[in-house]
């Protein structure tokens, strides 16, 4: 099973391109329903440099979102588009980017980048350039906060964190927590919230231990923890640091709970093997979800990629398409993208099974997740205490 | 003795198990032109090192004039009139042959410098930057004078003035770095085997430059191998081996020392051979030793 | 008494297995690395692409085409063995009589160039890397042991026997040796150099393959950005063993993992990196031969003096440098914000690489921690300015924060040489940047400065494009024409003596670290306010907004233009900020051409464009 993917993998550019192939061909008799020029979404990401297995999980969201958009007459018969800038997620560059994109009339909206240094550089650029910079990874608590025209809809760990509180207390039963996170802005704010919301319900967090983003070996970080005598482990974790972290609780012989935030990427699975059995997790995309919109994005995305879609594709698939609707029912002019996002309600995303902004903070409200736990090779439902 | 303007006493400096200078008195008067001479491996860089601040002596005092100068930083020992030139040369291979005397002047720079504490390194830049006109004279004073003593040199380097000196000739570069020795109105002037690797009408122009130097009334010490030059410039001749001074004395005196000549017999060759092209990188080389045996002979010069 | 009972009741054992197991992978980082320093006086910045290349064979091997461990084993070793000699040939021995730092340099590009290959061929994502062997664990102490880890060992023991044997056995190997300890002597008895490095490179390749082979198993995940981290943990291990050392390779990459295992016990991971730098800098100061050498005293330093190397600068004539001054001012007519802000970047590149430029070309101390220098620039006048400073006052104070902070944090340093200066000042600014992230009370930590006010001058706001644009380019004429001023009077010709020869420099009364303090004191001030500029103009910036690739980023722009030399700093700033901007259309691409390009340039104009001067 294991073995299936990564060769799949291997040949993904491939296979995918075959299909991109495939599918304008197919497309072909369809096309004639989107004429004109197109409407331009630019894109500030990373494509090279060391974060640029995100630019390319977030491209495959992006194609297959366009694909169905365009397929559905576009934006009022005008096709979609986008123009993706390689920013290498280097503050340096996105400002650059920022330049570009407001000069250019073609571009109606901004997407991007992807760490908030990098977003938050350009930010009042766009502020100043009245265009909406939509930041759909950045999770610092204060993105939203330079301006009118920074909108994000990643959920917000205020309302996320006490959501898994619960659950890890409740649900899981931990009441002596050790706490792993990557300190970086999400590691920190989300550790903090969750704390916060952990030690109100009745838990006590027993080690809470910060680690580096190219961390690999956490070896003496848990002997550390294990010190603390804890009942459960919570890991505040990207999916990579998330498969190296419970594979060393296996190996060192802690056989106690685990919850991991990154343990909801597809890659965790193959990359933490065996141990991964048994390790919570939550998810704002559910793969399982038996909602329509959910279960054709995930066949979709697998007839065209081979793979499930991660968490960071399933958001880039749900930001055009959240785009879309606003730009569909609001037009397409930058100030009408910016006035319409604050007024969408009712939509079903992906992710969310109702998008609605805040139009205080400009990010989504009361988003819902799913509990999970990781078994063989995939996800099962979190079914209560005992499994 | 009471004249003298240097006195060392018992300066001794151990390598790991090897003693290279053990127990070196030494003296010079004021104008007076001693030299030292002995087998290669005698210690006499070593005790030249040691009395410059290149190095630390293990034990031994020096004095100059009465103050107590042992073991002083190197630009201490320039500040207060030390000069020395190396027996390899170290010459600023990238400065031209005026910046390389000018380097010389760099003690005597009053205006430019700054003294004062805490606010100095501010000060210093500030001027440096503003140029305000007792810096600019200064300056110009003192490139009048490295154009005067470069000019002591005949056609060698005045030509060459503006050039980089790792353009120059290997002679050319151990003048530079003489030149670069009086722009810093050494108290004590301070050469080692000035003439090591010259040919023999080099050293003849090198000797009468130095004998220029004694007639004006300088104070020298002079290591040397080519006992002809020695015995034509020297007041006084001390010969060391083993890192002991084995005979003191007049240049006849010494030279027909036994001893001496011993000493001389029971090593292969006098030495000052011109140290063959190598790369600096010799396993026991030291900040504080003279680098680079042939530091010089890399780069070969362009011209005569 | 009571923390010293509840010290002692700490599990070491339990900490220092975990500091073996990652000492290990560190000790195989730097076998190699420690090979290339002795032949090649070299530090190989690209040993850790070698390392990723020979993980990805690995995969592709083991998981892509099922070939079982043992072969895989031997033709990882082959093709990153290969992957070495070609780095030899193609990037390093044309350099051959070159500056030290040119090669530096061609490893660096090297570098870029197979992490992109990797990239481009495999994807970016980190990936699953698993043998089939069996899953039986041992428990010893608290922790266990298992096949894989026994494998592990074995193939790490298997490859030092085979190169113990390799050197001291062959012919070959006594080549290697020989060079080691002395090149040109090695070259008069008839050892052919050129085989000899290129076998060095080779059999560092396989050993630095078989290493990314081996971690990627032991994690069972491979990832393309690991490299560098791992080569500077391999870096640190080499210092710590000796720099050429190959036995105290191994004992100094066990040694750092202990230390790093029991400083995590003590202090927490967020420090794990903190104290490889700082064991990093203390040995440098107090050890520099390694703790495994008796003699106290540096071993001579092969580059002192020839950093830069002997060439005529070119000087550009004034009426063309008033014509580019020109056009850069009429720029933003053309009405392109776009390339406007492309050119105010490499403008504030420009500032940051005059200063590089002045530290490292001017007096000699080749640094690679130089973002330290902007960092503290940028985070003194952020944090002072959201607290209510204007924004003018916080620019300067940020420069004089740069100036005497970093002054003072590089001082010990001043007494470093050659490659010694470049690994203490990039320890240097990792430690910098690990202190901003960890003193949360006063940085804000992980979250970074936000809401930094935007430029201005003396209250007038330079919102535009354009208005930020002159006034990054003004400042930045400023700085240069201050920088030329001085380096025209005395203290241009002394900075220049003590990089040509600090003992003869001292030796004229030349107080060299005094000297050397003046021009750290200048260039930080430089340095900060191109931060401090940077902090204004993005309004949000964290401890990663000044990094390490930054600081390697400034030092090739540096040393293309020519170090030393000022325009040159200034066109190389330009040239590595809109290199990159040009190549925009390749898409992934994008990097691979960059990285060639530094390779060619360093190739074929070793000085710098414009010379050093
Ligand atoms: N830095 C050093 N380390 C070890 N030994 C040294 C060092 N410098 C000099 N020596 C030894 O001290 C002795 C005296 O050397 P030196 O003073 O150079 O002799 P001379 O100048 O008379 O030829 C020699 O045996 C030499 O090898
Ligand atoms: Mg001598």
């Amino acid at each position: 099973m294991d073995d299936f993917r990564e060769r799949a993998a291997l040949s993904r550019r491939a296979f995918g391109s075959l299909a991109l192939w495939a599918m304008i061909a197919a497309a072909a008799p369809l096309a004639a329903q989107t004429s004109g020029e197109p409407v331009y979404i630019g894109v500030s990401g990373p494509v090279t440099g060391p974060h640029a297995q995100y630019g390319a999980q977030w491209k495959q969201g992006f194609d297959l979102a366009l694909e169905k958009i365009n397929a559905d007459g576009g934006i009022d018969g005008r096709p979609l588009d986008y123009i993706f800038e390689d920013s290498q997620n280097d503050p340096r560059q996105t400002i650059a980017i920022a330049q570009k994109f407001i000069a250019d009339q073609k571009i109606a909206v901004e997407v991007g980048d992807f760490s908030s240094t990098s977003s938050m550089a350009a930010s009042p650029l766009y502020q100043r350039g009245r265009l909406v910079q939509f930041g759909f990874t950045n999770s610092h608590p204060d993105f939203t906060k330079t301006g009118d025209y920074m909108w994000s809809n990643n959920v917000p760990q205020s309302e996320e964190q006490p959501l898994v509180a619960r659950h890890v207390v409740e649900d899981l039963g931990m009441k002596k927590i050790a706490l792993l996170y990557l300190n970086s802005d999400w590691g920190k704010t989300s550790k903090d919230l969750f704390a916060e919301a952990a030690t109100g319900l009745g838990a006590e967090i027993v080690a809470e231990e910060a680690y580096l983003g190219d961390e690999k070996d956490f070896r003496a970080t848990l002997v550390r923890a294990r010190e603390a005598a804890p009942d459960g482990f919570v890991l505040v974790s990207y999916y990579n640091d998330a498969a190296l972290i419970v594979r060393q609780i296996r190996d060192l012989g802690i056989d106690l709970p685990i919850y991991a935030a990154g343990a909801n990427s597809p890659e965790f699975v193959s990359l933490a093997g065996e141990a991964g059995n048994g390790v919570h997790t939550v998810m704002n995309f559910a793969p399982m979800s038996p909602r329509p919109v959910v279960q054709d994005f995930v066949a979709a995305f697998e007839a065209e990629y081979g793979t499930a879609p991660s968490h960071f594709s399933a958001m880039a698939y749900d930001t055009f398409n959240l785009l879309a609707a606003a730009m569909r029912q609001y037009g397409t002019g930058r100030e009408d993208i910016k006035d319409g996002l604050g007024k969408i309600s009712g939509l079903e995303s992906v992710i969310f099974p109702e998008v609605a902004f805040d139009p205080g903070t400009r990010r989504i409200s009361s988003p819902a997740v799913t509990e999970l736990v990781v078994q063989d090779g995939g996800y099962l439902p979190y079914s209560g205490p005992g499994q | 003795m009471s004249d003298a303007i240097l006195t060392a006493t018992g300066i001794t400096r151990r390598f790991g198990g090897i003693t290279a200078v053990d127990g070196v008195d030494l003296h010079v008067a004021e104008g007076e032109f001693l030299s030292v001479i002995g087998p290669n491996g005698a210690g006499k860089t070593t005790l030249f090192n040691l009395i410059s601040g290149q190095d630390r002596m293990d034990g031994g005092k020096v004095t100059l004039e009465g103050r107590d100068i042992t073991n002083l930083s190197p630009h201490k020992m320039a500040e207060i009139g030390v000069a020395r030139t190396f027996q390899h040369g170290r010459v600023f291979g990238n400065l031209t042959v005026m910046d390389n005397v000018l380097i010389g002047c760099h003690v005597r720079l009053k205006a430019a410098r700054s003294r004062v504490p805490v606010i100095g390194p501010v000060l210093e830049l500030g001027k440096a930057l503003i140029q305000p006109r007792a810096v600019r004279e200064e300056e110009e004073a003192m490139r009048e004078e490295a154009r005067a003593i470069i000019a002591t040199f005949g056609e060698r380097l005045a030509p060459r003035i503006d050039n980089p000196t790792y353009s120059l000739s290997y002679a050319n570069r151990r003048r530079v770095e003489i030149a670069r020795a009086l722009a810093l109105h050494p108290r004590i002037l301070i050469l080692d085997e000035p003439t090591a690797g010259m040919n023999e009408s080099e050293t003849a122009e090198m000797q009468e430059i130095i004998a220029g130097l004694k007639a004006s009334g300088r104070t020298i010490l002079l290591i040397e191998h080519k006992l002809n030059m020695v015995m034509q410039l020297s007041d006084r001749v001390m010969a060391m081996d083993d890192g002991k001074v084995i005979s003191h004395g007049t240049p006849t005196e010494v030279r027909n020392d036994p001893k001496v000549i011993e000493a001389y017999l029971g090593h292969s060759s006098i030495g000052g051979a011109r140290p063959a092209a190598r790369d600096s990188a010799e396993p026991q080389e030291i900040i504080t030793v003279g680098p680079a045996q042939g530091r010089i002979g890399r780069t070969g010069g362009a011209e005569a | 008494m009571e923390s010293l009972s509840s010290l002692m009741a700490m599990p070491w054992l339990d900490y220092s297995i975990s500091g073996l197991v990652i000492g290990s992978i560190y000790a195989l980082m730097a076998v190699g690395l420690a090979l290339i320093f002795g032949v090649a006086n070299l530090i190989n910045f690209a040993h850790g692409a070698v390392f990723t290349v020979g993980a990805y064979i690995g995969w592709t091997c083991l998981v892509g085409i099922g070939l079982p461990l043992g072969v895989t084993i031997v033709v990882v070793a082959a093709v990153s063995g290969a992957a070495g000699a070609l780095i030899e040939w193609l990037a390093i021995r044309p350099l051959n009589r070159q500056s030290r730092i040119a090669p530096l340099l061609a490893t660096i590009g090297v570098a870029l160039v197979l992490d992109q290959i990797i990239h481009i061929v495999f994807s970016p994502t980190p990936r699953a890397l698993s043998a089939n062997i069996p899953d039986w664990r041992l428990q010893i102490g608290n922790g266990t042991i298992g096949a894989i880890d026994i494998t592990i060992a074995l193939t790490a023991i298997l490859s030092a026997a085979a190169l113990y044997a390799f050197l001291f056995r062959t012919k070959l190997g006594m080549a290697v040796r020989a060079t080691a300890q002395d090149d040109d002597a090695a070259k008069q008895m008839g050892v052919n150099i050129n085989a000899v490095n290129m076998t060095v490179f080779g059999i560092a390749g396989a050993l630095g393959g078989i290493a990314g082979l081996l971690v990627g198993l032991y994690y069972n995940s491979i990832d393309p950005n690991a490299s560098f981290q791992m080569m500077l943990k391999g870096m640190v291990a080499i210092v710590i063993g000796g720099m050429a050392n190959v036995p105290g390779a191994i004992g100094g990459g066990l040694i750092l993992g202990l230390i790093e295992s029991w400083g995590i016990g003590l202090f927490g991971a967020s420090y794990r990196n903190l104290f490889a730098f700082v064991v990093l800098l203390v040995m440098l100061l107090f050890r520099p031969n390694g703790i495994f050498s008796r003699g106290k005293e540096r071993p001579a330093e092969p580059m002192t003096g020839t950093f830069v190397t002997q060439t005529k600068a070119v000087t550009l004539p004034k009426p063309l440098i008033w014509v580019l001054i020109g056009i850069a001012v009429i720029l933003p007519m053309a009405n392109m914000p776009y390339i406007t802000q492309v050119m105010t970047n490499a403008y504030l590149y420009g500032l940051a690489a005059l200063a590089l430029t002045l530290v490292s070309g001017t007096v000699g101390l080749v640094s690679i921690g130089h973002a330290a220098l902007v960092a503290i620039g940028a985070y003194a006048s952020a944090l002072l300015t959201t607290k209510g400073l204007p924004v003018s006052l916080g620019i300067v104070i940020g420069g004089a924060a740069a100036a005497l902070l970093g002054t003072a944090l590089a001082y010990p340093a001043f007494r470093l040489r050659g490659h010694y200066v470049a690994i203490g000042t990039l320890a240097l600014g990792e430690i910098v940047s690990l202190v901003i992230l960890n003193w949360e009370g006063v940085t804000n930590g992980a979250l970074g400065v936000f809401a930094i006010p935007p430029l201005e001058i003396f209250g007038f706001p330079l919102y535009g494009t354009k208005a930020s644009y002159w006034f990054v380019l003004a400042l930045m004429l400023l700085m240069a024409g201050l920088q030329v001023r001085l380096l025209k009077s005395h203290l241009g010709r002394t900075w220049k003596a003590i990089r040509e020869d600090t003992v003869a420099a001292e030796t004229y009364g030349v107080a060299s670290n005094y000297y050397k303090g003046l021009a750290f004191g200048f260039a930080g001030f430089t340095a900060g306010i191109a931060g401090a500029v940077t902090a204004h103009q993005w309004s949000f910036i964290n401890y990663d907004s000044f990094n390490l690739l930054f600081s390697v980023l400034i030092l090739t722009m540096a040393i293309l233009g020519g170090l030393g030399n000022v325009s040159g700093a200034i066109l190389g700033a330009i040239l590595v900020a809109a290199l990159p901007e040009m190549f925009r259309t390749l898409a992934e691409y994008r990097m691979l051409f960059y990285g060639a390009a530094l390779i060619i340039l360093i190739r074929f104009r070793p000085q710098g464009l414009l010379g050093s001067g």
